[in-house]
């Protein structure tokens, strides 16, 4: 099967004229459904399960509605001679999508700087100082995008991080809001996310109350901003302790 | 097992461990004169094996297939593509071979924070195995003769690695083409093929008729085995593969017939009754994957 290299044909993908979709909600917003029939200020609920990838010194896995998440952490490893001298630890986060993630294939490249962001985020958290000299390494993979994918690879490398054992101030838990018109949804969904005039995201250690991350995009008033702040903050609340629960069950399952 | 004074305590344990690491060739000779395996296996036994079908609801096929802990995610997306002029012999019927370059585009297997030097290989194995065992008739991916046809997208992500990649991957393929559904498409005015449902052309009659299925003729399964002296064991974990370094994997179709056989070198000379003993291991997985298989997608009509 002598397929040269560069002579793949070109495909489309049949669903791409997705232009003459109807908006998803009309100009009157209050009779305005959700298309997986939450309430705006109401969460998809959440299941992680650690120790998802033997290989790994610890990993996790996510599911909140349609977007699937896996991470798995590898470390503390020696840093490369390359590096400068150190006496904090190194932290190395990537975060990829698979091909088939997006609904158009191969889609998901996009997202170069969900590695950084998820850098950025964990950093706070972790006792860096607690292995000089060595990196871990935080390798997320998108199996599949269903809206609010970072907030999730978020939350879950913080979870694998612990199922690693890498000492952490707290875990790290993440929630967008995306505000559409006048409302604000919690945990937008794919098609939410394409329609929204602004997003915020928070992410945040529940149990110390303190902020890791915060971005905004878009169009906010200052109103919307305090309310979809206490939103996030209420339910990074209620995710870590799902959280919680996730590495408790573990640990007592792994005593017995 | 096979040391002695097994009392249990800790410090027997860390004497157990230590020597498995010092000595890892000599801890399985050991394990291999009982006819054992350090995971409670017999040597001819593989690891226990699930099949998750419609594990991405992005993908129009997909599959999570699990060896042991080695863990492949297959799915498939389809998408569309004019066929080639080149066709040797067949181009007058229209039913476009695709096969000149079909479908299986891997971007195979990245074991994140691995250096992927099995990946190529794994996945020219998988590419060659699954074209020529007729598994897919090329001329059911043909829409408008000449004009469209389906390109079946074919990514397979190893999540887990833990030995027997090949077979994990292939298993997953498998498993993602027999799930795999088409969708109903027609043809619209600037002559693309869209979706029926989504633009509105349900009226027009669709290209194909209705949500077809891939008749898959005759389905490849595959069992690695590692040879040792006189030994041969079946579905190797990384750690077996890595000690003991001679691999044979040997593919069989679903009617027990040979699709590719592999000795990529090694270290031990295998005998003619080496590769027949290997080929009968195999004949028997085939059945039990086989059984999986249909198991898990009965598993899915009943939903």
């Amino acid at each position: 099967m002598a397929a040269k290299p560069g002579s793949a044909p070109v495909t489309y993908s049949p669903n791409l004229g997705q232009k003459t979709r109807p908006p998803i909600f009309k100009d009157n917003d209050l009779d305005w459904v959700r298309p997986d029939g939450r309430g705006f200020h109401q969460c998809r609920p959440a299941f992680f399960r650690t120790g998802a990838v033997n290989s790994a010194s610890g990993s996790a896995y996510a599911e909140l509605g349609s977007t699937k998440v896996i991470v798995s952490v590898f470390g503390p490893r020696e840093s490369k001679k390359a590096m400068m001298y150190s006496d904090t630890g190194r932290l190395n986060c990537n975060v990829s999508y698979t091909t088939f993630a997006t609904p158009v294939r191969g889609q998901g490249s996009d997202h170069k700087e969900f590695s950084s962001m998820l850098h950025k985020a964990l950093e706070g958290a972790i006792m860096l100082e607690t292995f000089p000299k060595t990196t871990v390494d935080v390798f997320a993979l998108v199996l599949e995008s269903g809206g609010s994918d970072l907030p999730v690879v978020i939350s879950c490398a913080s979870l694998a991080l612990a199922d690693a054992g890498i000492m952490m101030y707290d875990l790290v838990a993440a929630v967008s809001v995306s505000c559409l018109g006048k409302n604000l949804v919690i945990d937008p969904v794919l098609e939410e996310e394409s329609y929204q005039d602004g997003s915020l995201m928070l992410t945040c250690m529940p149990s110390r109350y303190e902020v890791t991350q915060l971005t905004f995009t878009g169009e906010w008033s200052t109103p919307d901003i305090n309310e979809a702040m206490q939103l996030c903050l209420d339910a990074c609340n209620k995710l870590g302790k799902v959280m919680r629960t996730c590495l408790k069950e573990a640990a007592s399952g792994s005593q017995e | 097992m096979g040391l002695p004074n097994a009392s249990g305590d800790l410090s027997t344990e860390v004497e157990v461990d230590a020597f498995r690491r010092l000595f890892p060739l000599r801890f399985y000779e050991k394990h291999l004169l009982e006819s054992i395996r350090p995971d409670a296996r017999p040597l001819g036994r593989a690891r226990e094996t699930t099949i998750a079908l419609g594990a991405v609801a992005s993908a129009n096929g997909s599959a999570l297939a699990k060896i042991g802990s080695t863990t492949m995610l297959a799915a498939i997306k389809m998408e569309v593509m004019t066929p080639s002029l080149e066709t040797p012999d067949e181009g007058c019927i229209g039913l476009l071979p695709l096969a000149a370059r079909f479908p299986v585009s891997l971007s195979l297997l990245k074991t994140p924070g691995r250096p992927a030097e099995a990946a190529p290989v794994v996945a020219k194995q998988l590419s060659d195995t699954i074209l020529s065992s007729g598994m897919i008739n090329l001329k059911e991916l043909s829409l408008v003769s000449g004009k469209a046809a389906w390109m079946a997208y074919l990514d397979i992500y190893c999540l887990d690695a833990d030995g027997a990649l090949f077979d994990t991957a292939l298993l997953s393929a498998v498993a993602a083409f027999s799930h795999l559904e088409i969708p109903v498409v027609s043809l619209n005015d600037d002559g693309k093929i869209v979706l029926s449902e989504e633009q509105g052309l349900s009226d027009r009659e669709p290209v194909n008729k209705e949500k077809r299925k891939i008749n898959l003729s005759s389905v490849p399964f595959s069992l690695t085995c590692v040879l040792h002296k006189n030994y041969i064991l079946a579905d190797p974990t990384a750690e077996e593969e890595s000690i003991m370094d001679t691999i044979v994997t040997v593919v069989l179709d679903s009617s027990s017939q040979l699709v590719s056989l592999q000795k990529p070198g090694g270290t031990v000379l295998a005998y003619t009754s080496a590769i027949q003993d290997c080929i009968a291991l195999t004949r028997q997985r085939v059945k039990e994957l086989q059984k999986i298989l249909e198991e898990a997608i009965s598993g899915m009509e009943v939903d």
